[in-house]
């Protein structure tokens, strides 16, 4: 398995595609903290007018802690996106190229070949969302500093600096995980699939579907608290005064659960089905 | 030893393959014949494992862990990684060494360069088959196949891959496969030949025997053609120095002897098997 796992590895980290991949995502990240620049200062004045009637606010709101909350905003499309895309490509580019028949024409378990993929594609998402997470928060700290954080949920709330610095490092842990379910997910399309395009354009479906589902409701707290498009939310719950901790474990364990299913529907097509 | 006993599969209710039964000794060369859609890869590929067939069996005798390495079709290999790191890949994992000493020996033993540390996509199709060829050796196989191997190769490529399989053949006593529609191929490799048409076995045994039934025409080469008298007792063709004669293979002996003494100067006489014959038992 480890070898597996280190072909897989080393397959990935040595496809340009990759690389693109990463630099698409920082790109995106600069474009988005340069708007949330512009946009922020809007967004604070909207919120808070007419506290201002009122209270005197104090230090500046336009600070590192609020731009990393905006850069996590706006992550839930093209991240996933982007991370469907290599991860599928880690199965379909071997289905185009044949290499599967290569790899099946030594003795290696298809079992484990697919789990060393989805293995891989954990650790590759986990990566990727946590070299957002230092680049922004890095990006964010150096040039806009820290202070205070002010967010809209139902109502405004402030945090202080470092309470907010937390909250958003628990919010990127959250966001992993959501990320990961996208991850498993379009790699278990692919193994249905095989074709490069059909898993592309399938996975951008189901990313636009998850998306849509999760802003709407669903009439009954069983379907709100348990269908997995809804449980991309739960990294928002942090920045709830109160963070509800039950019911952000139960997310979890409940997106593991999801996890784990997908993947091991995946493991059992890839082994019942021939490479030929 | 390889066998296939049996063996039958069918897509969507077609038979691609029905009832076949073939066979090939460690150290034998056996050819698989058969025009387009015959059966040939889907053969190869429940030899090699990668389809189930719906029934059959397959036996092969090998003490390695892997018994068949193989080559489906083109080698499927990763076109952005160097020769030295795919090997590199398919040497891990299963599990063996993979240190660089190791790795230029399996390049060395299929006669690639040791210097060429670029991408394999930037491979003539010679030297990727040639690469193909060392990952289906890794782990010391009994058996080889493999499919179409000088599809793409220039004449010069046909040659020296020619001599690589034959090579590789007796040095490590494999049992081979291979399959083409190109007669030469397979009349100047192969021990015993198997002929596929349309999921049926149509013919097998000794290549030259085959390929001598099959055979009623000739091409034949000399400087001074016309000047024979002895030629139109024949049917034939007379185009500048070349001859298409129709003549049965126990003839030919006779008639070139003939020709030798009207002071002929034969230059070749060449086999032309009817294709017809050879690949569809010559049904119409």
């Amino acid at each position: 398995m480890k070898s597996l796992l280190f072909a897989e590895c080393f397959k990935l980290f040595r496809q340009s595609k990759t690389y693109y991949a990463v630099a698409s995502l920082l790109i995106i990240e600069g474009i988005i903290l340069i708007s949330a620049y512009f946009e922020g200062t809007n967004i604070i004045n909207i919120l808070l007018d007419n506290l201002r009637k009122t209270f005197y606010l104090k230090g500046n709101l336009l600070n590192g802690n609020l731009l990393q909350y905006l850069v996590l905003n706006t992550l839930w499309f093209h991240l996933p996106l982007i991370i469907m895309i290599v991860v599928s490509g880690m199965l379909t580019a071997e289905y185009k190229d044949k290499t599967v028949q290569t790899i099946f024409l030594q003795p290696v378990r298809k079992w484990k070949w697919i789990l060393s993929k989805y293995i891989i594609a954990v650790g590759f998402t986990a990566f990727i969302v946590g070299l957002l997470f230092i680049t922004s928060y890095w990006l964010c700290n150096v040039f806009f500093g820290k202070g205070d954080l002010v967010v809209y949920l139902d109502g405004l709330s402030f945090f202080s600096a470092k309470d907010a610095s937390n909250r958003i490092q628990w919010a990127f842990l959250a966001g992993t995980i959501s990320m990961v379910f996208f991850a498993v997910s379009s790699l278990t399309i692919a193994v249905i699939l095989k074709d490069v395009t059909k898993t592309w354009i399938v996975c951008a479906l189901f990313l636009i579907i998850c998306n849509v589902l999760l802003k709407i409701d669903l009439g009954t707290d069983w379907l709100n608290q348990f269908s997995f498009f809804k449980l991309n939310d739960t990294w928002q719950y942090f920045f709830q005064y109160d963070i509800p901790y039950s019911r952000i474990w139960l997310n979890w364990l409940i997106s593991l659960f999801y996890i784990i299913t997908i993947a091991s529907v995946g493991i059992i097509i890839f082994q019942k089905r021939d490479i030929g | 030893m390889i066998s296939g006993i049996n063996i039958s599969k069918q897509y969507l209710g077609i038979k691609v393959l029905n009832d076949v039964s073939i066979h090939c000794q460690s150290g034998q060369i056996c050819g698989l014949l058969g025009a387009n859609g015959a059966g040939k890869t889907t053969l190869f590929k429940i030899l090699l494992g990668l389809v189930t067939p719906d029934s059959g069996n397959i036996i092969v005798e090998a003490a390695s862990k892997k018994r068949i390495g193989g080559i489906i079709e083109k080698p499927a290999l990763y076109e952005y990684l160097s020769a030295l790191d795919n090997l590199r890949i398919f040497a891990s994992i299963q599990q063996l060494p993979t240190n660089r000493t190791t790795l230029e020996k399996y390049l060395l033993r299929v006669g690639l360069p040791l210097n060429r540390k670029d991408p394999v996509a930037n491979f003539s199709m010679g030297m990727k088959q040639r690469l193909g060829i060392a990952i289906a050796l890794l782990n010391n196989p009994s058996c080889l196949i493999l499919d179409e191997p000088f599809t793409g190769l220039d004449p010069m490529g046909v040659v020296s891959l020619r001599s690589l399989i034959r090579q590789l053949t007796q040095e490590f006593q494999l049992a081979v496969f291979l399959s083409s529609h190109i007669l030469e191929d397979l009349n100047q490799l192969c021990s015993r030949l198997y002929v596929l048409q349309n999921g049926k076995l149509i013919r097998q045994g000794n290549t030259q025997a085959i390929m001598l039934e099959c055979t009623q025409q000739y091409i034949i080469t000399a400087k001074n053609l016309r000047q024979s008298n002895m030629l139109h007792q024949w049917e034939h063709q007379l185009q500048g120095d070349t001859l298409k004669i129709h003549i049965q293979p126990t003839q030919v002996p006779d008639f070139l002897s003939a020709l030798a003494l009207e002071k002929i100067e034969i230059t070749s006489c060449i086999p032309q098997p009817d294709l017809l014959l050879l690949f569809e038992g010559g049904k119409e």
